[in-house]
């Protein structure tokens, strides 16, 4: 190979320098935030000797076991009101106009749509041995009529307001 | 001994009855009791572990550690650091298997939940009773609800052709949407994480404006933000496949619900002119999503109170997509309308 001349010089730092100087200034606060941005992402972690790492496993397993309590006792409380509405649901369905329980087959099609429309046609309940007042109440409230439009705006007020002190206000209509 | 001695004293402290008769008489042991040592244990829980019955005296008599140390054969492992959590996962064959991550020793270990925030309370105690009412649907004994579990539709008729052949969508759609569950207290719909999106076009030429905009998402929502990179290029936008164009960060737990409420609470009211979320918004399984413009991002407290640390134009705006448990979008609405977010619209049909 033959001996090639170095033409370009060693140090680039002259030209870099120059090159910064046609470069438009950069933001300081960019900068700043650039710095802050590239930090390291996790810490170590932690590294505990044998009895505080005992310590630290008593107290978690503790904890796991509160917020366990915790959440059963809410899936409890809500299988109990799920429960009662299905109670309350199956009387309905069965008490006629004097809210007496009516002598109704359970082979009745109950309604399964809850887009607003009776599975029910007219004939049908008028066809039925007991009359067309029994379950009444109870189609009324499987219509799910505007379930679906979602809770007034109001609703979420108590998420930034404290509880009222006079209770819950029946008469209240939306202003 | 006198180790020994002191410590049966220390632990007689913890022997006695928390409520003694304060008198300085001296103890059957000799000792003389402080006056200190007996309200100690006043306000700490009745039933602690610091009350239970002392140990028998055979039990104290026989306790001698050095001689129990000294007949041990072999030494008791090191207390100190131990174990060290791989840095790596190295696949399910591999000897070195990081713990799993709610172990304190893992490097995912996440401590906490420290605080309940007031959105999650208020959901807990109110929101899921009421869509719990609202949503439930009856079913008469003998009656389940319908099944769904064959959707695709199979081919039927005389062709030859149409044997083993395989089943095709359902119609009105090539998409297998979510089964609709209904609401039972097991399925009672709840956020389960926010994901907020911000997409930076600028930065395919100047990388300040993602760097910029990962620190605005990263101090709203509060984690780590994760760039994104521009998957196909399109001229008329400028983009580019391969330039990092995108920042997300996806919340769950605490943070997820400090984020809501913030949004719902303190940045959305300020929007000039602005009139809610599109009814129509969701993706047919219960996620929600909507925009924010950076005049709105501006808003968010973490940045006002601090807006001069961002150059103005560079705030960026964001998505933001609310997943939920919910299975139809009209489950998911009802969620967020008791949560607070205000809807804009009406639908014909509710879906």
């Amino acid at each position: 190979m033959p001996f090639q001349p170095q033409v370009s010089p060693f140090s680039t730092s002259a030209t870099l320098l120059a090159r910064k100087k046609e470069r438009p200034k950069k933001d300081k606060r960019i900068t700043e935030l650039r710095y802050h941005l590239m930090h390291p992402q996790t810490p170590r972690p932690l590294r505990f000797g044998r009895s505080r790492y005992l310590r630290h496993w008593t107290i978690h397993r503790a904890w796991q076991l509160y917020r366990r309590q915790q959440r059963e006792a809410r899936e409890r409380e809500l299988q109990r009101l799920y429960h009662s509405m299905r109670d309350a649901c199956e009387e309905l369905r069965h008490m006629d106009e004097l809210g007496n329980r009516a002598p109704l087959s359970d082979a009745t099609p109950g309604v399964i749509e809850d887009e607003g429309g009776e599975a029910e046609t007219r004939e049908q309940v008028r066809a039925r041995p007991t009359g067309k007042e029994v379950g009444r109440l109870y189609r009324k409230a499987m219509k799910k009529q505007d379930v679906w439009k979602g809770f007034p705006i109001e609703y979420a007020r108590p998420l930034t307001d404290y509880p009222s002190r006079d209770g819950w206000n029946i008469g209240w209509k939306r202003p | 001994m006198a180790l020994r001695e002191s410590g049966r004293q220390w632990l007689s402290v913890f022997s006695k009855p928390a409520v003694r008769p304060t008198s300085l008489a001296p103890n059957t042991n000799g000792q003389r009791r402080w006056a200190t040592t007996r309200s100690h244990f006043k306000d700490l829980e009745s039933n602690s572990s610091f009350n239970t019955p002392p140990a028998s005296a055979d039990v104290i008599k026989g306790y001698n550690p050095i001689a129990r140390s000294a007949a041990r054969k072999g030494q008791l492992p090191r207390s100190g650091y131990q174990y060290r959590s791989p840095k790596h996962y190295r696949g399910p064959l591999h000897p070195h298997q990081p713990p799993p991550k709610s172990d304190p020793a893992s490097r995912e270990f996440i401590p906490g939940p420290f605080t309940y925030p007031r959105l999650e309370q208020t959901y807990h105690s109110t929101i899921a009773h009421d869509i719990l009412a609202m949503e439930y649907v009856h079913f008469p004994p003998g009656q389940a609800s319908p099944d769904h579990t064959q959707r695709l539709r199979r081919w039927e008729g005389d062709s030859p052709y149409f044997a083993n052949r395989s089943p095709r969508m359902p119609r009105g759609g090539r998409r297998l949407k979510l089964v609709k569950r209904p609401t039972t207290f097991r399925t009672i719909p709840k956020v389960e994480r926010v994901t907020v999106h911000s997409f930076v076009p600028a930065a395919a030429d100047d990388s300040a404006f993602l760097h910029v905009a990962g620190m605005a998402i990263q101090a709203i929502t509060g984690v780590r933000v994760e760039s994104h990179q521009s998957k196909r290029s399109v001229s008329q936008w400028g983009l580019r496949a391969g330039k990092y164009v995108a920042v997300t960060a996806d919340i769950t737990g605490e943070d997820m619900y400090d984020f809501i409420s913030k949004t719902v609470h303190m940045v959305l009211p300020k929007i000039k002119d602005w009139k809610g979320i599109s009814v129509v918004s969701g993706d047919h399984s219960g996620n929600v999503s909507f925009g924010l413009k950076p005049e709105a991002v501006a808003f968010y407290p973490e940045i006002e109170v601090n807006y001069d640390m961002y150059p103005a134009k560079m705030i960026p705006g964001c998505h933001i997509t609310i997943h939920t448990s919910a299975t139809t979008d009209k489950q998911a609405r009802n969620l967020l309308s008791a949560i607070g977010m205000p809807y804009e619209g009406t639908l014909k049909r509710y879906t």
